[in-house]
């Protein structure tokens, strides 16, 4: 019943009969519903793994926006292609598929239904889009084996050892098999029925027509004979490719524009509020079950790509963590567990009694994930930002330190003194708290007690209130402040830490009773806007206070600069000669998409040239202090030598910073590279204070006396 | 085991004192009260003792009601009921321990354990006395402990050199730095510590009178420091010069 028969081809009528030399449909169809039903089985197994563990979570709202993620990054491909090679082969064999199996299909209705189109133009056209797009596949499938097997490259493992299963050949393989498959079959047929009858046409289909060259001289029943068998082994290897997929690393067809539809609409970096605290009975992820089932959907959606371990900066410095382990690591439990926790809920369901799930072998927290790996990251936000299966890293982590730390206070000791220090003197640093606000006396800033009619609370923060060096940021932004005639105040006394190394590290408890603290107070004077020169605070207060009743417009001080510089509020007339490289915050950056003005201030200071640094914006190298590591011990390289070591191999002479952490890691990365006698770290409000050429000449006896 | 661990509420180390106008005592208004440090490591170590070896651990403090929150803290770290004697305001070395005494003596107790003084008045009295009162032997400054066949090994370390010095029990240990690191408390422990028993007592309750064999008399703020001075000028050598003969003549440091 081949439809297309009916057609007599000709010059200007071009086209071929589909399914030529192929006659066994019936057995094709029983083929065809053994690989579906196999598909459709795994598919069934794998659902019930999705839905066997984990919390409930809604990640099905907005959907017109969820929609629009899975068309750009899914069908567009647009995270996967930020990286040009990588980018570049899964474009080819993705783009290449989905035409591919658009023709197949195509191909399959004309032989069934017929299509009144296909011959003439449009199956000229057709047939070399099929050309190219198969061509796309296979230069991608060569570009991935190379990449795979040849170069290696280290994502593509963990410290230097290949992560590669077998399963990762058979896939490529498969697909390359397809591919070669199709076009001797083209081949093939073109072979014998080139110019037989007038088909001359065949030369759009240029690979399968080249290719057909090669076959010169066999002859036509041989060439007949090879055609069907090498037609039934592309059709088996076609549909061995669909039953394969919930079964393989191929399953990520599914999971990973799944998961690209489930990513989190919420800003980056929030980390959903213990709100229990009275009446729960555990805190944290000790367990899979503590995940949501998201959670652990996400380790299915995996594909092992590595972007994440490629940035990230525990991993890059030696520490054991690496994102992509980590996640492969649930994976893997999950893997294990799932099967075990449906049989025991079966089994209850028959027996009508409460299903027993058996105990873990090994404990998620402390042995699937090792504390090494769960205490090294810096919360950086480097894997989130940079996986295109937006993957959510950060919150499992945070959840599984909640547990060390909440549950078991079972955590460092120096982390310990530093949530002491915050709930005795609502700092870190452990300073007297009524030292807070001493930094700003001698400049005549009054506190929000004293003047509440102020249009912005600068919210100085811990380090900008106690550390010496944080102080002198604290002083050079109000003096800016104060020259371009900004009305402004200060909590003082009334401030507390933001709690962000708390809540990071675990102590979700202590975090938020410094948020409402601080809410409590900044809600008591009315504060709508707020400006941070700490990203820390900055991204607290802007995401995670509102959680407590505390919104506010929050703004950071390079913001606030760079309005200034454009509005002409400032002038920056004294150069400050040097070759300064900006050092990305992640809590700016990363978290909430600062990069522009930074740059734009430092750009807009005479004599100061500005050179980037290799890794840089959303692929930023952090200084290694976020996620509560700023209090804690680092052992082996550190990651604050290794950014400023970037920054001395971008040629720059000075680190310009946006954070007061990332101002302590950067001076201390260049004193570990002694290099601090030609290099320096600076906060971009000293350097625009400097500019600005206000400053009085300090009187060179005090200078001489101090040094 | 039972096990005792004496807690005082204190200033916190980094909290500004400042002395009331009329000598009377320190302003508190803006103060951060803690658990005395020293204390703090008895507190550790009866919870040491007890997971190692089954018991209870009661917690017993002296002061306002504020010191209640002390009290929690320690029943927060493990600590399974609480004593509270609340008005002997000012008290001396010797009351403090007659009310620690009484309370202790209604419960039976292998170990009591206190800090080797308390931060505040650093009177380092209390724990000898309440040993003498309890008729049991002491072992101050106590960095190292192990209890074994009703016994107590205790390390204290002395000027260059280090004691074992071994006691039969029930005695009183006061604990020093490096005994141990204090735990942090969990949350759940925050949460069962607001319902643990705290019994809160009088010292009435126990016959001890407000009239103390010892007074402050007057607490005054420390002489103040006078004012840094910097060398001006130009010259080194001229600069130099002149801070020897500051040093000799102003400081007599040479």
């Amino acid at each position: 019943m081949a439809h297309g028969a009916e057609h007599v081809y000709a010059v200007g009528n071009e086209g071929r009969e589909v399914f030529w030399n192929a006659p066994y449909e019936a057995i094709l169809f029983i083929f065809t519903a053994v690989a579906l039903a196999i598909f459709a089985y795994g598919l069934y197994r794998r659902w019930q793994m999705w839905t066997a563990i984990g919390k409930p979570e809604n990640r099905n709202d907005s959907v017109g926006e969820r929609i629009k993620l899975l068309l750009l990054n899914g069908l567009l491909q647009l995270k996967t292609s930020k990286d040009p090679y990588p980018g570049i082969l899964h474009g080819l064999i993705f783009f290449g598929f989905f035409v591919l199996i658009w023709g197949a299909a195509i191909d399959a209705t004309q032989f069934h239904i017929g299509l009144p189109f296909f011959h003439g133009g449009f199956y000229l056209w057709f047939s070399l889009t099929m050309e190219i797009f198969g061509l796309a596949v296979l230069v991608g499938v060569v570009m991935a084996l190379v990449r795979r097997y040849i170069e290696k490259p280290d994502r593509l493992g963990y410290k230097g050892e290949p992560d590669n299963t077998p399963d990762d050949a058979i896939v490529l393989v498969l697909i390359g098999g397809i591919i070669v498959t199709g076009f001797i079959v083209e081949a093939l047929r073109i072979h014998v029925n080139y110019n037989v009858d007038g088909f001359t046409w065949e030369t759009w289909s240029f690979a399968g027509f080249l290719l057909s060259k090669t076959l010169a001289g066999v002859g036509y029943d041989t060439t007949r004979t090879l055609h069907k068998i090498l037609w039934w082994g592309h059709a088996f290897l076609a549909l061995g490719f669909v039953a394969y997929i919930p079964y393989s690393r191929l399953v990520h067809i599914i999971t990973t524009p799944a998961n690209l539809y489930m990513q989190t609409l919420k800003p980056t970096g929030t980390l959903e509020p213990i709100r229990d605290f009275e009446t729960a009975e555990s805190f944290g992820v000790a367990k899979l079950e503590d995940f949501t089932w998201k959670q652990i959907f996400d380790s299915d959606a995996c594909t092992r790509c590595g972007r994440c371990q490629d940035g990230c900066p525990a991993y890059l410095t030696g520490k054991p963590l690496s994102p992509k382990k980590l996640v492969q690591d649930i994976k893997k439990h999950w893997l294990e567990r799932a099967p075990i926790v449906i049989a025991a809920k079966s089994a209850a369901k028959k027996s009508g009694q409460e299903p027993e799930i058996p105990e873990p072998e090994k404990a998620l927290v402390g042995e699937v994930i090792e504390l090494d790996e769960l205490w090294a990251c810096t919360n950086c936000m480097y894997c989130m930002e940079n996986c295109p299966a937006a993957i959510e890293h950060v919150p499992k982590i945070v959840g599984m330190r909640q547990y060390k730390v909440l549950m078991e206070a079972d955590f460092a000791p120096e982390l310990q003194l530093t949530f002491r220090n915050m709930e005795n003197n609502s700092n870190p640093w452990g300073i007297g708290a009524h030292l807070r606000g001493d930094w700003a006396k001698e400049l005549g800033i009054k506190p929000l007690a004293e003047d509440p009619g102020v249009e912005y609370l600068f919210y100085v923060g811990c380090a900008g209130s106690f550390d010496d060096r944080g102080k002198k940021v604290s002083v050079a932004f109000a003096k800016i402040l104060q020259a371009a005639g900004v009305s402004f105040g200060i909590l003082g006394t009334e401030e507390s830490c933001c709690g962000d190394s708390a809540m990071r590290g675990g102590n979700e408890y202590l975090y938020q009773a410094m948020a409402q603290a601080n809410i409590e107070v900044m809600n008591g004077y009315g504060v709508k806007k707020i400006i941070c020169t700490c990203p820390h605070g900055y991204n607290a207060l802007k995401k995670d206070y509102p959680h407590f009743g505390g919104t506010y417009e929050v703004y950071h001080h390079t913001e606030i600069l760079a309005r200034l510089i454009s509005e002409g509020k400032i002038q920056l007339k004294k150069p400050v000669p040097g070759v300064f490289t900006y050092h990305d915050s992640c809590f700016l950056g990363r978290y909430n998409n600062v990069y522009d003005q930074p740059r734009k201030a430092l750009t807009a200071v005479p004599g100061l040239r500005l050179v980037e640094m290799e890794r840089k914006l959303e692929k930023s190298f952090c200084c290694g202090a976020g996620g509560a590591r700023m209090w804690m011990e680092e052992h082996g390289d550190r990651i604050n030598t290794a950014r400023a070591k970037q920054a001395v191999d971008a040629g720059a002479e000075s680190i310009a910073v946006g954070c007061p952490f990332c101002l302590t890691m950067m001076s201390d990365g260049i004193k570990d590279l002694s290099k601090e006698d030609s290099m320096v770290a600076k906060d971009i409000a000293e350097i625009v204070w400097e500019a600005m050429g206000l400053e009085e000449e300090q009187p060179k006896e005090e200078a001489t006396a101090e040094a | 085991m039972n096990l005792i661990a004496c807690v005082k509420q204190v200033p916190d180390t980094e909290a500004q004192i400042k002395v009331k106008a009329d000598g009377s005592g320190i302003e508190e208004a803006g103060i951060k009260w803690v658990m005395n440090p020293y204390d703090e490591f008895g507190v550790e170590e009866a919870l040491r003792l007890k997971e190692k070896a089954g018991g209870t651990v009661t917690v017993v403090s002296v002061g306002p009601a504020r010191a209640m929150e002390t009290i929690r803290t320690a029943l927060a770290m493990g600590a399974e009921k609480g004593v509270h004697i609340t008005d002997l305001d000012n008290a001396d070395a010797f009351a403090t321990a007659s009310a620690l005494a009484a309370a202790i003596k209604e419960i039976p107790f292998d170990l009591v354990f206190c800090g080797q003084r308390a931060i505040d008045d650093d009177s380092a009295q209390v724990g000898s006395i309440l040993a003498e009162l309890l008729g049991v032997p002491q072992v101050t400054i106590v960095t190292k402990l192990e209890v074994a066949d009703n016994k107590i090994k205790a390390v204290k370390p002395i000027e260059g050199a280090q004691l074992l010095i071994e006691a039969s029990m029930p005695c009183v240990v006061t604990a020093q730095k490096g005994l141990n690191e204090p735990r942090y408390a969990s949350l759940p422990g925050i949460m069962k510590a607001k319902k643990k028993p705290v019994d809160v007592k009088k010292a009435a309750d126990y016959g001890i009178s407000a009239d103390f064999k010892a007074n402050v008399a007057k607490m005054m703020p420390p002489p103040s420091r006078p004012p840094g001075k910097i060398i001006q000028g130009d010259d080194p050598a001229v600069k130099a010069a002149e801070l020897v003969k500051l040093l000799r003549e102003e400081a007599k440091v040479i």
